[in-house]
């Protein structure tokens, strides 16, 4: 399989007059496509930058990006790439039902291939069916996120990009939209970054965990968890090899920050 | 029963009912049992007879402000809500532009009625221009704030979903807007009346701004009571029609 992520060099930041900031700087980075990365790093590291960048949402100042081989903005006009905000972003006056089919209202200009429309087979597997017709304000915050997952996977996409998507859950809830999110991945293989504060989720989910250290952004530890996991990048929380990797993950972090 | 302060649902109906009721009969009573003369204060049923006597010379004279208010509430807000949306698509206009439209808001409608009247002489239109200058600014602002207040990470979705701008006007900016839109609208369905019987008053012989005039001077304050009355009337009258466009529109 190639390569789902390609970047070399990447410095992205915010020209202004005053103040320009640089928020990465020579980044480097290669995601295997169908890889399951998890991308941890202390506040305003440039862990959500980048993947505004892969998500065609930023233009980096210098370096090379290529997603999918190609340019983030024909994977973004291909409809190739899914993205999940930390809030659902869930358009209020739309019902949960409607708020998926949004993906097949708009942007259809750009497309080279038709989209189908999956809305009731991704309500049921996101066991939204029965909540269809509510609006989002009469969902919980788990519900509001699995509707919102749901929404990013309409258009198929082949890359599947996810802003702290958990973080505002209570623990049992993010627990359990992480295994959602395990089994989704081993049905799909779909290329999943995924930017997390907690260093418990992101060894669990990740079958590559890597951590950005801040001022300026770059890549500072990288680790393939797959020879500490079962096959299927499955893993048991209380596993000692797990809580140790964890610890690992914590010392990159704290000497990140 | 605990909600609203422990009162049962029919008791929340009943009593605004007797509470306008005690007020009424202590209007009729009271107020002429104090000394107060009726040709500053009628009593309620004097007033209602008016409607009864003259009914015909009332509704005369309401359809005037009625068509004014209508027309001024629509042109008025229509213009406002169209000059929004071009002044959230081109900064550069809304920059050049923004500043002179605030200034005329600092005019008061009043100063500027009889140079609106002079433009447009004694007939309705007059009139309708005040109702619409009046409603205008205020429904500008709203707009404004409604069709940019869709937040970053809605417009990074639609960007994402590639969508051109007429989908994010119609599919985001438009939705997110109309909440504010209506709050002002529901002011402007009083705003508009005001405007109205003020051009009324400035030049008109028809009307409830011109009926309230001819009405004071001629010492008829039962008929000049009847005319406040139908002015709210026809305010309320536009702010439920605003109310249930907006229950339609608004479902969530």
């Amino acid at each position: 399989m190639g390569n789902a992520i390609h970047a070399a060099g990447l410095d992205v930041g915010y020209p202004g007059p005053h103040h320009p900031t640089t928020v990465l700087s020579g980044l480097d980075l290669d995601v295997e496509a169908g890889t399951f990365l998890s991308i941890l790093g202390p506040s305003g590291c440039g862990k959500s930058t980048l993947l505004r960048v892969i998500a065609d949402l930023i233009e980096p100042l210098a370096g090379e990006i290529r997603v999918l081989g190609e340019t983030p903005r024909s994977v973004r006009s291909r409809r190739d790439v899914g993205f999940v905000f930390q809030d659902s972003t869930l358009l209020p006056w739309r019902t949960v039902r409607d708020n998926l089919r949004l993906p097949l209202q708009i942007g259809r200009g750009s497309l080279t291939r038709p989209i189908e429309d999956k809305t009731e087979e991704l309500l049921a597997l996101m066991s939204l069916s029965a909540l269809a017709d509510r609006f989002p304000h009469q969902l919980s915050g788990g519900q509001r996120q699995r509707a919102a997952i749901a929404r990013a996977l309409l258009g198929e996409p082949r890359l599947l990009l996810m802003d702290e998507p958990f973080g505002a859950l209570d623990e049992i809830t993010r627990d359990r939209l992480n295994d959602e999110l395990l089994n989704l991945w081993r049905r799909t293989r779909t290329t999943i970054l995924f930017v997390t504060h907690s260093i418990a989720e992101a060894v669990y989910l990740g079958e590559r965990v890597i951590v950005l250290a801040a001022n300026p952004g770059r890549v500072v530890a990288d680790r393939d968890l797959q020879s500490v996991k079962q096959p299927g990048n499955r893993c048991s929380r209380e596993d000692p090899v797990i809580v140790a990797t964890m610890a690992g993950m914590r010392a990159a972090l704290e000497a990140a920050s | 029963m605990i909600a609203h302060g422990g009162l049962s649902p029919t008791a929340q109906a009943v009593l605004p009912i007797l509470g306008v009721g005690s007020l009424l009969v202590a209007w009729q009573f009271l107020l002429p049992a104090a000394g107060v003369p009726a040709y500053i204060v009628p009593t309620p049923s004097a007033i209602f007879a008016v409607f009864a006597k003259s009914g015909p010379l009332l509704l005369g004279n309401f359809w005037p402000t009625a068509i004014e208010a209508i027309a001024g509430f629509t042109i008025g807000n229509f213009s406002a809500i169209l000059l929004a949306i071009v002044f959230v698509h081109s900064r550069i206009l809304q920059a050049a532009y923004f500043p002179v439209v605030l200034f005329f808001n600092t005019i008061p409608v009043l100063a500027l009625s009889p140079i609106i009247i002079l433009i447009f002489g004694l007939g309705m239109t007059p009139k309708i221009v005040i109702a619409a200058v009046i409603c205008f600014f205020p429904t500008l602002i709203n707009m404004i704030r409604g069709l940019d207040s869709a937040t970053a990470n809605e417009h990074e979705l639609f960007r994402v979903l590639s969508s051109n701008r007429s989908e994010l006007f119609w599919r985001l900016r438009l939705p997110r807007a109309l909440p504010m839109l209506f709050s002002s609208l529901r002011i402007a369905s009083a705003t508009a009346v005001i405007g109205a019987i003020v051009g009324e008053w400035i030049g008109s012989d028809k009307g409830l701004g011109a009926l309230i005039i001819q009405a004071t001077f001629n010492y008829q304050s039962d008929r000049l009571y009847a005319a406040i009355v139908l002015s709210s009337l026809l305010s309320i009258g536009l702010f439920l029609v605003v109310v249930t466009v907006e229950r339609k529109l608004i479902r969530y």
